[in-house]
């Protein structure tokens, strides 16, 4: 089991980035918690050696994606409430935020992962098919039909 | 920036959701800590009461006599002896027989050590002279090894002992009328002969005395009186084995 002291660290170094891989994903914010309290525990459970900061953060990215589908697979019966987390950030985000996050979030799950990574955490195509366990081509492929989507909903100005 | 990360930028783990975490990890890694030490404690409450369930099973298998000699001059003193041949208790049906087990130890150590530890002793020695009768009772499963074991020792050859076997029967009887085994058998013996006697009588007596009245009456052609001679005879289940040399 890791040290508090490594909780901790990992709490101020990722938790920003495991919220919004929660928010893209999730529908409001207890399931957001609920993901989230998984995503560190299993990060304290963890008993594997990262090579680098890098390495540790590709990590926290790949595990809370899987953590919010399988969370989403536990709530499959759930009815789905879209965009519902959306009102509940609706005092962060401005007129224009709303927007494009409206427009993300109304994207497919698998196209809403490449265009979090690519275009929020900069992370490069054959990186995000790492986190992704998926081909490279794939990724290439799913980022170019959401940024039509996205570029169907929001014009030109969201790159 | 674009647009993405402008928008996300806004979205953050607010410190709540942080603390919140932290102290559901905290409650987490103390349950987990407080399950290992209780599993830990439970393989270790697990391997005490092996132990403890050994130990008392050993421990009862060690104490529980599988035979008996009943040792008798005039002190009488009887030994439980274990399946592993060591005397587990020693207990005395007289004074005399309390005056020796008081200063000698005869417990743990095997039936034949304990003889010879007994014989060796100058209090117990004394007994033995003139007039005397050593004898050995024994109650064993396999009475005839242990009686060969017995004979033995030196000092029995030495005292001229006498060896006879018995039974669990007889000893249930003796210990009714606090009498040691050896000597019940040799009263009931003499009452074969002498239809008068009591066990109150043989109490007082010495083995020697018993023995010589066995033989007085033998010689003079008394016993078998009354109808009670042959039945005492089969619940004595006593077999002379014979003198020693």
């Amino acid at each position: 089991m890791r040290s508090a002291e490594d909780v901790n660290r990992a709490m101020d170094s990722y938790a920003d980035m495991v919220r919004r891989l929660c928010f893209v994903h999730l529908k409001n914010k207890h399931d957001t918690e609920d993901v989230f309290q998984n995503v560190y525990m299993k990060y304290m459970l963890y008993e594997g050696s990262f090579e680098n900061d890098g390495h540790e953060k590709a990590w926290f990215a790949r595990v809370t994606i899987n953590a919010c589908k399988d969370w989403l697979r536990y709530l499959a019966r759930r009815k789905w409430v879209p965009l519902e987390i959306i009102d509940e950030e609706k005092g962060m985000l401005d007129e224009k935020s709303t927007g494009v996050m409206e427009a993300v979030l109304g994207l497919p799950e698998k196209y809403r992962n490449v265009i979090y990574l690519y275009y929020y955490e900069e992370y490069s195509a054959v990186e995000i098919a790492g986190i992704l366990g998926r081909k490279e081509n794939t990724v290439y492929t799913w980022l170019a039909r959401a940024r039509d989507i996205l570029r169907d909903k929001l014009g030109g100005e969201w790159t | 920036m674009n647009a993405i990360q402008e928008s996300m930028e806004k979205i953050q783990a607010s410190e709540e959701l942080k603390q919140t975490t932290l102290q559901y990890l905290d409650g987490q890694r103390r349950r987990r800590n407080s399950l290992h030490l209780y599993s830990a404690s439970r393989y270790v409450l697990a391997a005490a009461c092996l132990l403890v369930i050994l130990g008392i099973g050993g421990y009862s298998v060690y104490n529980v006599p599988v035979s008996y000699i009943s040792i008798d001059v005039n002190p009488s003193i009887e030994l439980g002896v274990n399946r592993f041949g060591k005397v587990v208790w020693a207990k005395a049906y007289n004074g005399d027989g309390q005056d020796i087990l008081e200063h000698i130890s005869l417990k743990n150590i095997s039936y034949v050590q304990a003889i010879d530890r007994l014989l060796n002793d100058k209090s117990y020695s004394r007994f033995l002279a003139g007039g005397s009768q050593l004898v050995f009772t024994v109650i064993s499963e396999s009475p005839d090894t242990m009686v060969k074991q017995i004979e033995a020792d030196e000092y029995l050859r030495m005292y001229g002992a006498k060896t006879y076997t018995s039974d669990k029967a007889c000893m249930k009887e003796a210990h009714q009328h606090e009498m040691s085994f050896g000597k019940y058998r040799a009263y009931l013996e003499l009452s074969q002969y002498d239809r008068g006697i009591t066990v109150e009588d043989c109490h007082s007596m010495t083995m020697g005395e018993i023995q010589n009245r066995i033989e007085d009456c033998m010689q003079h052609g008394e016993g078998q009186h009354g109808g009670n001679s042959s039945g005492e005879k089969e619940r004595t289940h006593g077999h002379h084995h014979g003198e020693g040399h």
